[in-house]
């Protein structure tokens, strides 16, 4: 499967509401395998949506496996047409974003959510995830309607330009 | 081919400042690029980098500023800057938070102490409030060199706090990427 280019704003794929799948066929298959490769291949990459491949379908890939912030852990969760189920808690953290790799952002989110959609094989699954992933799958969802985190962030003092490495 | 101007503006502040000067930016092709603007006690005050025109002079840019600057009560400056852009700085991003009871040379101290160990300031601001006993807070983000530990950093900057009688908290502020 192949890894794919990620679309970085101004590209107006990010900032419209993606459309719903519907149900998972090969396509959708093939799109939920290119954004598993896509991710692991870009580094410390956490998730990655449809709409930053230049799709614009409800579609994500969640993996937090390994990250040192991570509490709960699925593994590898590819969604297709994810609902956020319910949501609770709150916590201020600097996330970025591949499609925005120039700039972070204090961005404030619930602690824990449950998300349900299809999985890779079309079956419905239901996580509830907390700390990091919550995090994680809720960057995710806002992909699919057209937000970035910089829709987010509480102030022009929460935006930081992203100017060093290590 | 464009070059650059370094813009600067205060004044009280008031509805219409940013309007007024970005205006007569806009009219004369200039094009902003990265700017911080903010209330300062009262004075809205503006840092403009700013491309224009090849043909453009600094001082036709001042021109063009006089007519807001006048109607908006702002001093303004406007200086060349050089075109080569300083060499992308490599380290690790921190926060650092510092209150205290205000007194004199709280941030020349802090920022010695910053400068002494390759530390560079990015990004900084700093508030006095409070009316009998004034607190003073201060906010950076700088960039560790590599070659200095976090825990040799959080030493030497939690010494250079207490001389000038200030508490001090500092955590790396490296963002996750989602």
């Amino acid at each position: 499967m192949p890894v794919r280019p990620v679309i970085r704003l101004p590209e107006e794929v990010l900032t419209r509401p993606a459309r719903p799948c519907g149900p998972v066929d090969e396509q959708l298959a093939a799109l939920g395998e290119d954004l598993i490769d896509t991710m692991r291949v870009s580094p410390g990459c956490v998730g990655l949506a449809a709409p930053q491949l230049g799709v614009g379908l409800r579609a994500f890939v969640v993996d937090v496996t390994g990250h040192r912030k991570a509490r709960s852990c699925h593994g590898t969760v590819v969604m297709f047409d994810p609902v956020l189920i319910s949501y609770s808690g709150a916590e201020l953290a600097r996330e970025g974003c591949m499609s925005v790799p120039d700039l972070t952002g204090d961005v404030p989110r619930p602690t824990s959510v449950v998300v349900r959609g299809a999985g890779l094989d079309g079956t419905m699954i239901e996580i509830e995830a907390d700390a990091f992933e919550a995090r994680a799958f809720l960057h995710e969802l806002d992909h699919l309607d057209g937000k970035l985190f910089l829709d987010r962030v509480p102030g022009p003092s929460a935006v930081f330009q992203r100017r060093v490495y290590r | 081919m464009t070059r650059h101007f370094a813009v600067s503006a205060v004044g009280g502040d008031r509805p219409g400042i940013v309007s007024g000067v970005t205006a007569a930016l806009a009219e004369i092709g200039c094009n902003l690029e990265d700017t911080s603007m903010t209330v300062l006690r009262g004075r809205f005050a503006m840092v403009l980098l700013v491309a224009g025109p090849d043909a453009l002079e600094s001082d036709q840019l001042a021109a063009a500023l006089q007519a807001p600057a006048a109607g908006l009560g702002l001093a303004v400056w406007v200086h060349d800057v050089d075109e080569s852009v300083p060499d992308r700085l490599v380290g690790e991003s921190w926060t650092v938070s510092i209150h205290g009871a205000d007194r004199p040379g709280i941030v020349s101290h802090i920022s010695a102490a910053l400068a002494g160990a390759g530390v560079n300031i990015v990004d900084l601001s700093t508030r006095l409030v409070g009316g009998d006993r004034p607190l003073y807070a201060m906010l950076l983000e700088v960039v560790v060199p590599e070659d200095l530990s976090g825990p040799a950093l959080t030493e030497r900057l939690e010494a250079a706090a207490a001389e000038v009688g200030v508490t001090l908290s500092a955590h790396p502020s490296g963002a996750d990427i989602l």
